[in-house]
């Protein structure tokens, strides 16, 4: 090995051995802003995933990367050139870099103010120019969503499959929905209820249908945007398509989709779109604090708890809003779990972990879970369709582990916990159907009032 | 005392001064080497982006301080740090008021000296001295005890001294090796107007060298090596929370 590494030629001088052209010089300088205080070690949930193995911890992640920077660019690699680094050592440091959500608790908690998020993002994208990342089955977002405008491999003529016959479509209008490729494909009960709560509250909203393109979120938060620069080719598309309506106000339910309208998209275009993001849970907080909801269903003494999604509270500081509509829903008490608002515990799906290491996000998850039921929560919602989803797989894997042994789940498997997006439940309360397309004429599959 | 030994208590002030110059030039040529890493290979365009990022809007529905609010409460009173561990804040302040408290005293004396030397003004230095001494023992006793609490912590909880590194260490041990050095020279140091020596006794040569020790110290490893080291953060902290906007 030590033959091997005196017939590697040095590096010539101006020619790093990592390059940082894709991070920001804001960002630079916060790896040199780290104190190495440890707070973020007590909130990290990939940490906490990987039991507290020193090599995950936010903190060292950085002093790792600033280790790097100075080799190959601090005052020895001036006056000699910069240091060959270890590839073992640079892909190893990759992979763990991708072992993160990017929730951004370490940020909330850290003294220094580094914004780790949009850090994280951006020295993601250089490793990935440099060949070492991203993690796992993330490599086929940029393909799926250049390719198909969706990472679920569906053709575009598809993207109105979802709407029900009884979900009236403006055609023109002051306010769109955005219903995002999840609720659209994968996860359609979220955008029928979505879409029968906005009928129903006499919202008219048009919708972009075949036009709507995925928001590059998975590409955004795994490091792969100049791959096609497919983040700005989708901003621009679906802002242009959505100012050419004519609209004034854009709704969101999806809290990643919602993220990016607020945050990625005017990054990209260098422009606020000319219309206002909102989140649907903004408008019903809006609608019940004026008293013009009417809820027509009632649960029956249950626990509710909500979980803030990373996107839309940590990342966009929406936390209110969806409080104020869960604890006016009728039968339910509200209850907090640890860990909330901005020092949220992540669901561990978020900055492709679901899609890359799926085992880490459902440890994740199972935390979650374990929160809700300290509080014994009967219901466990949030706004997000991965959260949605991810946090169910944390709860059937945390039964699974706690079956034989919980008397109340063993006995009776409708104690359950339920995990179940805002607007799903809403809907149910309105009295609203929850089926999607493809269940009609079935019996009603989802039902919480139980 | 009929000859004023300056405040550093170094006989030729010629020196001070010529080690002070050198740790200023190295610590400017560490500064430029860093801003041109972040600036990938340009410091200007580090501090283009810098600039225009202070007064930048966020992203988002975060509520924007002024950015007078947050260079009280987030960079002079600290209290990101207050509102995780308000022991840790109060070891941070100690270490912090101490060491900026110091340092500007320090500032101003030398301030004195310089237009001593040059004959600019009439007032007796000894004086100036002795009127300062009071401020600096309380904010070196803060330091001292500051730092005594940082090494404590590393060294008595567990999950603090499991990720202590010899990077942490040499931050830590710096700053009390410079903080002694400053107490001995004091202590050897004879009472600026009324001769009396003080708490090590009269060493006229000891105290000499523990001043020159300590000045020398103090200037290269806490200016000139700023830039190289972990100390960074004093000054890259307080930037990336002025830009990044502060808040709690």
């Amino acid at each position: 090995m030590a033959d091997e590494e005196k017939t590697m030629p040095e590096i010539p001088k101006g020619d790093p051995f990592i390059k940082t052209e894709m991070i920001d010089p804001v960002f630079m300088m916060q790896y040199d802003a780290c104190t190495r205080c440890g707070e973020c070690e007590k909130w990290c949930p990939a940490l906490d995933a990987k039991d507290g193995d020193p090599k995950y911890s936010p903190m060292n992640k950085i002093t790792r990367f600033r280790e790097y920077m100075g080799q190959t660019y601090g005052l020895k690699a001036k006056l000699f050139g910069s240091k060959r680094l270890d590839e073992d050592d640079i892909q190893d440091f990759a992979d763990v870099f991708f072992h993160c959500s990017t929730c951004g608790v370490c940020a909330s908690v850290c003294e220094a103010g580094i914004n780790t998020v949009d850090m994280y993002e951006a020295t993601r994208q250089q490793l990935v120019m440099r060949g070492n990342g991203p993690y796992g089955k993330t490599v086929n977002f940029p393909k799926l969503i250049g390719e198909y405008r969706n990472p679920y491999l569906k053709q575009q003529s598809q993207r109105l499959d979802w709407i029900p016959d009884d979900v009236k479509i403006a055609e023109e209008g002051d306010v769109a929905y955005f219903a995002g490729c999840t609720a659209g494909f994968n996860q359609q009960v979220l955008g029928v209820c979505t879409a029968r709560v906005l009928n129903h509250l006499n919202v008219p909203f048009i919708y972009l249908g075949e036009e709507e393109w995925c928001c590059s979120s998975a590409i955004i938060r795994t490091g792969q945007p100049h791959k096609g620069d497919i983040p700005k080719i989708t901003a621009l598309h679906n802002v242009e398509a959505l100012e050419a309506r004519g609209v004034k106000q854009v709704m969101f339910a999806c809290a990643g989709c919602y993220r990016v309208a607020t945050i990625d998209w005017p990054k990209q275009l260098g422009r606020k779109p000319n219309f206002e993001v909102v989140h649907v849970a903004d408008l019903l907080a809006q609608l019940i604090q004026e008293g013009k909801i009417e809820w027509k269903k009632s649960f029956d003494n249950k626990i509710i708890t909500y979980h803030d999604p990373c996107h839309l509270g940590r990342h966009c500081g929406v936390y209110e809003t969806p409080r104020i509509v869960l604890d006016n829903l009728p039968g339910l008490k509200f209850v907090e779990m640890d860990r909330i608002r901005e020092l949220q515990r992540c669901c561990g799906a978020g900055g492709g972990v679901k899609a890359g290491i799926p085992d880490m996000a459902l440890e994740i998850a199972a935390e979650r879970i374990r929160d809700a039921q300290a509080i014994k929560a009967d219901i466990l919602s949030s706004c997000c369709p991965f959260c949605r989803r991810n946090i169910g797989d944390g709860r059937d894997y945390v039964y699974d582990q706690q079956g034989s042994t919980n008397f109340d789940l063993r006995d009776n498997p409708d104690n359950e916990m339920q995990v179940e997006d805002m607007i799903v439940l809403v809907a149910e309360l309105m009295g609203l159907s929850t089926q999607i397309k493809s269940q009609e004429g079935e019996e009603e599959k989802l039902d919480h009032l139980k | 005392m009929s000859d004023f030994v300056y405040y550093s208590g170094i006989p030729s002030f010629v020196v001070m001064l010529g080690i002070a110059m050198v740790a200023i030039v190295i610590f400017l040529l560490g500064m430029y080497i860093n801003m041109k890493k972040w600036g990938s290979g340009s410091a200007s365009h580090f501090l283009r982006v810098f600039i225009k990022k202070i007064n930048h809007v966020k992203l988002g529905h975060h509520p924007r301080q002024s950015l007078l609010s947050t260079i009280f409460l987030d960079i002079l009173i600290q209290r990101r740090i207050l509102r995780r561990s308000p022991f840790r804040w109060v070891m941070h302040m100690l270490i912090f008021i101490g060491w900026i408290g110091m340092f500007v005293l320090s500032m101003i004396f030398a301030m004195f000296e310089m237009l001593h030397m040059i004959g600019i003004g009439n007032f007796d230095l000894n004086v100036i001295r002795n009127s300062l001494d009071f401020s600096n023992e309380i904010l070196g006793y803060m330091l001292l005890i500051g730092l005594i609490i940082a090494i404590v912590r590393r060294l008595a909880i567990s999950d603090v001294s499991q990720r202590t590194q010899m990077f942490d260490w040499v931050l830590v041990l710096g700053t009390l090796v410079i903080t002694i050095t400053g107490f001995m020279a004091e202590g050897f140091r004879p009472d600026a107007i009324t001769g009396a020596w003080t708490f090590l006794g009269a060493n006229a040569a000891l105290a000499q060298t523990f001043a020159l020790f300590h000045v020398a110290i103090s200037l290269l490893f806490c200016i000139a090596y700023i830039p190289y080291s972990k100390y960074m953060h004093m000054l890259a902290a307080p930037m990336v929370i002025l830009v990044n906007g502060g808040g709690e």
